[in-house]
């Protein structure tokens, strides 16, 4: 039986729908209405608050915190600095992906590490040698996702910490009133967007501040149907969706390095060692069988396809996430790959995949062919490949006030 | 910085001298660093007492390999050598003994003495010895086959030693697969009635094994004791080191004592550069050969990052709980054997398999063995002031006491092991001058062993056959240049000087 | 004289059941001879008391291979397993583990013990599963035999080869440690909790006179994780209507294809003509003829007692005499008036729907052994106990219900001889109750009634020799080729024309019919009837 987070008390009787799923072993909201695209807008055009608790979060602390995460890491953490948050993966000695998240410096010794699995055992693994005091707070601490235009526009009536200031991937301090939070400007939907972390006791108090001085800028509680389109849009992959977390991948073809799903930008080879560090070296000099790529569907066929059978085009009603085979060409001679996730984008007004692609054919611009069922019979729809990102307004990095980051 | 020599061998006991004695012997340039004052490792000579000297902690050197020391003309350097195996004096409880010699006749005609039909018995017994000796050696006396690779040559080693198992024929292959996963209980019941002859014949299989005479797989372990048991070394321990250091020397070994090598260096690729001495000197060398413990090796000499998790989790579980104490004793006098009328060199007690069990049940929890089981040595030649050694290893203390070891269980074990022994040898006729203690942990503390495991790791099935751990099975391990070649390795502990020998021999071959 | 049949098969037991059946509908004309009243052998229910059906002996299924359920139908002659969702762990100090289904649930409660176990379940998980395939190589096909050099016995040994080399090299060597390693050494490679160590190696001793510390235990932990590579996701059930119901779903197989079964009727002896196997003789002089016998009797059984010693080569006779038994398990079963409660988490709830294993620690389990290996039943015993009322309201009248307590260490050979057990069997009864009720306030003012039975029981009602409910160790040295005798591995006697299909057979032990489906099929297979 799933628990329920701290929030569950306004999630709860928020949920019209009552349509709910099992996140990491809690109750999770799907979507708060029948339907999940007005929390799909309000991520888009003023804010969602999504509640995020389910994440599994660790405190690393002590005289060698960087070097040990920097062992574990494929980025050297060390470089990290005080106040900034990064996103990368971690791997096995074979350089295959065990998980993904977020590391966060809180101070010269002091980490915050979120990941999508339960991670505690894997970072305990390497600590002999190093003084670091890891702890498992996934359970002491809440986290509140608050995403849209409006985020910024919303904390700033809650705290009066420097919001302005806070850049894309920073994380600050702050006082809610009478207690403390942590803000990172960080997200899942490639919006401006914060999350919030909270000790269990102050969670509702939280989420009641935030719905209140919310109420005036738009939110809206989100459920995990519309974070799913915005992640899409965003080319932002899912654990046990677009790739498999490398402990628990029953087979070896199931494992992926960091270049094989898109965070080879990640990866920090020339430094000391560090988890994986032989083979994401030698897969480097030789190359990635495999690639994460962008899809875009061509509307056009797509609705011929539904024409021929005297259907009006239609659009998937939510994200899907399921494997479909990607062929060189409409002769099927060949599968070079598998979209693994895919949405309609409401604000692109395309249909978009993520897919794990050979290689040698992962070209932006070029042409490929995704299997695409109508009315039962599975024909092909010519998909061009893209970048991941496919939704990456301004916002999510400018800062007003501050002079504009370069995307 | 020039490479001033091939090999660094970290150790210098038996196998790490009989390494750089053959690794020297073709050519190679060998820097040996001990961090003790005197070579010999576990079959070291020390003076425990002033003018009372124990002959290696180890004291069986019936294994010792005959054609390494032939390889390495270690005769020539003075070691006296035959091929028939010391004497040992199987003591009962009940005033009764059996010798047990390398004349199997001999021996049966004694074992008559108390039951016929046991001497029937031994005959066939030492027959089915002599008769899986071939495949048992050709197993244990070779860089075992590379099982984790399997392409065509490491396909054909495997056929080979398949076929060794077939030559031996149908009949004693299938009694072979059939007693080796046994318990060595079962298997000596069927042959063997006489209960202190069956618990004495058994106690090899049971030392630095982590089981009792009612485990499973114990016969193997016998059976291996059995077919490697084979020479006399005069002298004992003592003997072979001092041979082994004037054919090191003699062959342009550079040996350096009271140097411990603090860590290994690596390269930026993660290849063994050199290794940083006592000194912080640094010796380079791309190749360097460890004798010391595999924990030792990987854990100690090796920064936590350069080993990678799947290596560290094997390493760390490789199983090594050190059982066995010593107790050297010097004494002053006569001391006289209660059950033969000549005092015997080698003695084993234990009366039957459920007394053995018993001695090893104590260990499981945390406890030494109410009534230990006594592997006994008096070498017999008087200290220079006339005195006498008795050494004892003694079976079962663990390395991890329950109540600690400290000054209280330290005089309970003593007093529990002379209770023991007094009931074997008759201390009338002498004094004692002194008595030194080994626990396990003081056994890893003066010989630098992990958990003072006597054979660095204990000889289960699983760490024979790929021994310590699949991946550094051969001698040459996941980090390039680094090799292990200490009883941790094939085909295992004792003073047997093969594994130092093999992975010498895997070392020429990079 | 009687007609004159295809094949008898000596011994009503589950494999005795699907040996026939797997006969019959080759269109073989079969015969099956049990001693007693009733079918089932050791997997047999029996209404001891009325109103309560009890498993008397075998309890829970595990193993039973999905195709002999497939290929004998035997979901339509009532064969149905319920899955058993939780197995719990009270332990002595009030707390308890409880595993569920449920990954996350399960993750949860081990994690109040040990977080990094609670992670490094599913890890180990995998790897189990992964090596669960070789077992299954070698479970559902015949024991290859090194000593043949014919192209089909070398054709299995390669294909066992291969399934062994597909694991890769570091689950082979892992491979190799699991046959060779004690139970607790292996899982001490993973986890560091002794409450979830302790029930999780206690699956390796079952049946064996084996400690969680002897080595060559840790294979059986294999058991929990073949089921998945079945297709079932919850390996372990429990059978309606008792384990007998899955031997009356056999029975019912094979006579819908033709097969005759025959209760109390008692074989005496195997009747020989020319050193051949020609028939059966009964205890009361009945004598049957056929051109097969298989005996589901163990080798003990089938060589000493309806051979004879005195028709046997003396190299056989002395491999027979060598073969271990060694009943090391006891069992009780309960009738209580009411659902038992436990201390630790009181309630009627899904935690008592699976199975309670009195394990409270590895060295408790240990200990336990150590009293077996001097000739003494367990003073405070491992007990693996189900209540299958809770599941299947059929076996009790409402509102009663039956704890069934498997209990181990139990010897065959106590100090005092096997022969004086029924003077101990009452103390040893209370003993296994004291335990229980340790956990279970009260319980012994809810007994109904009690069946205590000691191996020397086992082996005086059920035939198995020393109480061995395997029909023989399961030890390396008595599996494939060498079970029950190297040479005679696959199913053929040293006596021509006479079979054996019991758990003393290749693969042998559980509830899992491989050893009855494929003796019939080796013996369709050489086309001898």
């Amino acid at each position: 039986m799933p628990i329920k987070s701290p929030f569950h008390p306004r999630t709860a009787a928020l949920c019209e729908s009552m349509n709910y799923k099992e996140w990491a072993g809690y109750y999770a909201v799907s979507s708060y209405l029948v339907h999940h695209d007005m929390e799909y807008f309000a991520f888009r055009n003023a804010s969602g608050l999504l509640d995020i608790t389910p994440l599994f979060k660790y405190s690393v602390k002590g005289k060698d915190a960087a070097r040990f995460l920097s062992r574990i890491m494929v980025r050297d953490i060390s470089k990290l600095k005080i106040g900034r948050v990064t996103y990368c993966c971690w791997c096995t000695a074979d350089g295959k992906v065990v998980d993904d998240g977020t590391v966060m410096r809180r101070g010269e010794y002091d980490f915050f590490v979120t990941s999508a699995d339960p991670c505690f055992s894997w970072f305990s693994r390497f600590q002999r040698g190093y003084d670091v005091e890891l702890k498992d707070i996934s359970e002491e601490v809440a986290g509140l996702a608050l995403q849209g235009p409006t985020s910024r526009d919303i904390l700033k009536q809650i705290t009066d910490a420097p919001l302005d200031q806070l850049k894309y991937f920073g994380t600050t301090e702050a006082l809610v009133a009478d207690f403390i939070i942590h803000i990172s400007r960080t997200g899942y939907t490639g919006d401006l967007g914060y999350e919030l972390w909270v000790d269990h006791e102050q969670a509702l108090k939280l989420w009641d501040l935030i719905m209140v001085e919310g109420s005036a800028y738009g939110i809206r509680p989100a459920g995990l149907d519309a974070l799913d389109v915005t992640r899409v849009e965003a080319g932002l992959i899912l654990k046990d969706v677009d790739y498999y977390n490398a402990l628990h991948a029953f087979i070896d073809d199931r494992k992926s390095s960091p270049y094989e799903i898109a965070l080879g930008w990640a990866v920090n080879l020339d430094r000391d060692p560090f988890n994986g560090q032989r083979a994401l070296r030698s897969e480097k000099e030789e190359g990635s069988k495999w690639a994460i790529t962008g899809l875009v569907l061509d509307w056009d066929e797509i609705e011929g396809l539904y024409a021929r059978y005297g259907l009006p085009p239609e659009v998937p009603g939510m994200a899907w996430r399921k494997s479909i085979p990607l062929y060189v060409n409409k002769a099927k001679e060949k599968q070079i790959g598998y979209a693994t996730s895919g949405t309609w984008s409401p604000i692109l007004k395309k249909n978009i995949a993520l897919a794990t692609i050979e290689e040698k054919y992962n070209k932006v611009g070029s042409e490929v062919e995704l299997e695409f069922t109508v009315e039962h019979v599975r024909h092909t729809v010519k998909a061009t490949i893209s970048k991941t990102q496919f939704y990456n307004p301004e916002r999510k990095r400018s800062n007003p006030g501050l002079k504009k980051d370069k995307p | 910085m020039g490479k001033k020599y091939d090999v660094i061998v970290i150790g210098g006991g038996h196998n790490g001298l009989t390494a750089a004695t053959a690794l020297a012997k073709k050519g190679k340039k060998v820097l040996v660093l001990e961090k003790n004052k005197t070579l010999g490792g576990l079959a070291s000579y020390r003076e425990f007492h002033p003018d009372y000297f124990s002959n290696g902690l180890l004291q069986d050197t019936s294994c010792v390999r005959k054609q390494i020391v032939d390889d390495l003309q270690l005769e020539k350097y003075g070691l006296n050598i035959r091929s028939e195996r010391p004497s040992v004096t199987l003591l009962s409880k009940n005033g009764k003994a059996i010798r047990l010699s390398g004349d199997v006749k001999a021996t049966a005609s004694e074992i008559s003495g108390f039951s016929q039909s046991d001497g029937k018995a031994y005959v066939e017994y030492s027959n089915f010895i002599k008769n899986i000796s071939p495949f048992l050696t050709a197993l244990l006396n070779e860089v075992p086959p590379d099982l984790m690779n399997f392409g065509t040559w490491e396909l054909l080693a495997l056929g080979k030693l398949g076929w060794k198992l077939k030559g031996l024929g149908k009949k004693t292959m299938n009694e072979f697969l059939k007693v080796a996963p046994m318990c060595v209980a079962d298997f000596l019941n069927e042959h063997f009635e006489t209960d202190f002859l069956k618990a004495g014949i058994c106690a090899p299989a049971i030392y630095g094994s982590f089981t009792g005479p009612w485990s499973s797989y114990t016969t193997l372990n016998l059976l291996m004791h059995e077919c490697t048991s084979r020479v006399r070394i005069e002298g004992g321990p003592k003997a072979l080191i001092d041979a082994l250091e004037k054919a090191a020397k003699n062959h342009g070994v550079t040996v350096e004592t009271n140097n411990a090598v603090q860590r290994i260096q690596l390269d930026k690729n993660g290849s063994v550069h050199g290794v940083v001495d006592s000194n912080e000197d640094v010796h380079a060398s791309a190749m360097v050969l460890s004798t010391c413990t595999p924990q030792d090796t990987f854990l100690k000499f090796l920064s936590p990052n350069e080993i990678d998790y799947p290596l560290e989790h094997d390493i760390t579980h490789y199983r090594s709980r050190g059982t066995t104490a010593k107790l050297n004793i010097a004494v002053k006098g006569n001391i006289r054997s209660r059950h033969t009328n000549q005092l015997f060199e080698y003695g084993r007690t234990g009366n039957s398999f459920d007394e053995i069990e018993k001695a090893f049940d104590a260990v499981k929890y945390g406890r030494y063995s109410d009534e230990p089981i006594l592997d006994i040595h008096i070498p017999g030649s008087a200290t220079p002031s006339g005195g006498q050694v008795i050494s004892v290893l003694v079976h079962f203390g663990p390395y991890e006491l329950r109540e600690g070891w400290n000054e209280s269980s330290r005089s309970g074990l003593e007093k529990t092991i002379m209770n023991t022994l007094e009931g074997y040898l008759d201390f009338s006729d002498c004094t004692i001058v002194h008595k030194e203690l080994l626990t396990p942990v003081d056994i890893e503390s003066s010989y630098g062993i992990t958990n003072g495991h006597i054979y660095h790791g204990e000889h289960a099935v699983d760490q024979i056959i790929t021994r310590p751990i699949p991946k550094c099975a051969r001698y040459d391990t996941p980090v390039k240049g680094l090799f292990i070649g200490g009883s941790g390795s094939h085909p295992g502990g004792g003073i047997t000087c093969a594994p130092g020998y093999l992975s010498a021999q895997r070392i020429l071959k990079f | 004289m009687s007609s004159k049949y295809d094949a008898i098969i000596v011994g009503g037991g589950h494999n005795g059941l699907i040996c026939a059946a797997y006969l019959a509908k080759a269109g073989k004309k079969v015969l099956v001879l049990e001693k007693r009243y009733v079918l089932g052998g050791a997997a047999v229910s029996e209404e001891l008391y009325p109103g309560f059906t009890f498993s008397v002996a075998s309890y829970v299924v595990s193993l039973f291979r999905p195709h002999i359920i497939r290929e004998l139908n035997l979901a339509k002659h009532g064969y149905e397993v319920i899955p058993m969702d939780c197995s719990l762990t009270p332990l002595p100090n009030g707390d308890s583990l409880a595993r569920w289904g449920d990954a996350h649930k399960s993750r949860r409660e081990i994690s109040r013990f040990s977080q990094k176990d609670a992670e490094i379940y599913p890890e180990f998980s995998k790897v189990m599963t992964h090596m669960g395939k070789l077992a299954k190589a070698v479970i559902d096909h015949p024991a290859p035999d090194i000593n043949s050099m014919k192209p089909g016995e070398i054709a299995n040994m390669l294909r066992l080869g291969k399934a062994f080399k597909d694991l890769g090299p570091d689950l082979l060597h892992l491979n190799i440690k699991l046959v060779t390693m004690s139970a607790l050494d292996f899982l001490d490679r993973w986890f560091e909790s002794d409450v979830l160590k302790a029930p999780m190696s206690v699956s390796g001793i079952i049946g064996t006179f084996q400690g969680v510390r002897s080595p060559g235990t840790a294979y059986v932990l294999l058991h929990h994780y073949m089921g998945q590579l079945d297709g079932s996701f919850r390996s372990w059930g429990l059978s309606k209507g008792g384990t007998g119901g899955i031997s009356i779903a056999c029975a019912n197989a094979a006579t819908s294809f033709g097969a005759e079964i025959k209760t109390n009727a008692p074989v005496d002896k195997v009747l020989l003509k020319n050193g051949k196997a020609s028939g059966v003789v009964l205890e009361n002089g009945d004598e049957y003829y056929s051109k097969l016998i298989i005996s589901n009797l163990d080798p003990n059984q089938t060589y000493l007692n309806l051979v004879g010693e005195e028709h046997l080569d003396s190299d056989v006779v002395k491999e027979v005499k060598r073969f271990k038994f060694r009943g090391s398990s006891g069992k009780v079963n309960l009738a209580l008036d009411r659902a038992p409660e436990f201390a630790c988490r009181p309630g009627i709830g899904d935690h008592l729907r699976g199975d309670i294993a009195i394990a409270p620690g590895t060295e408790y389990l240990e200990k336990a052994f150590d009293q077996a290996k001097y000739g003494e039943w367990s003073t405070r015993p491992y007990i693996n106990a189900v209540i299958p009322s809770l599941t299947d309201p059929t076996v009790a009248p409402p509102g009663k219900h039956i704890l069934s307590c498997f209990v181990q260490y139990a010897p065959y050979n106590i100090k005092e001889g096997a022969e004086n057990w029924p003077k101990y069997r009452e103390t040893f009864g209370d003993t296994v109750v004291d335990t229980m009720a340790e956990y279970i306030p009260g319980l012994k003012d809810m007994i109904i009634y009690r069946q205590v039975l000691t191996p020397w029981d086992l082996e005086q009602q059920m035939g198995l020799t020393e109480g061995n409910i395997f029909q023989g160790e399961l030890s390396l040295e008595q599996l494939l080729f060498q079970r029950p005798l190297s040479g005679f591995a696959k199913y053929e006697t040293s006596i021509e024309s006479l079979y054996m299909c019991g758990s003393g057979t290749h693969p042998g032990g559980g509830i899992m019919g491989a050893s009855g489906e494929l003796c019939a099929k080796l013996i369709l297979q050489s086309k001898s009837i």
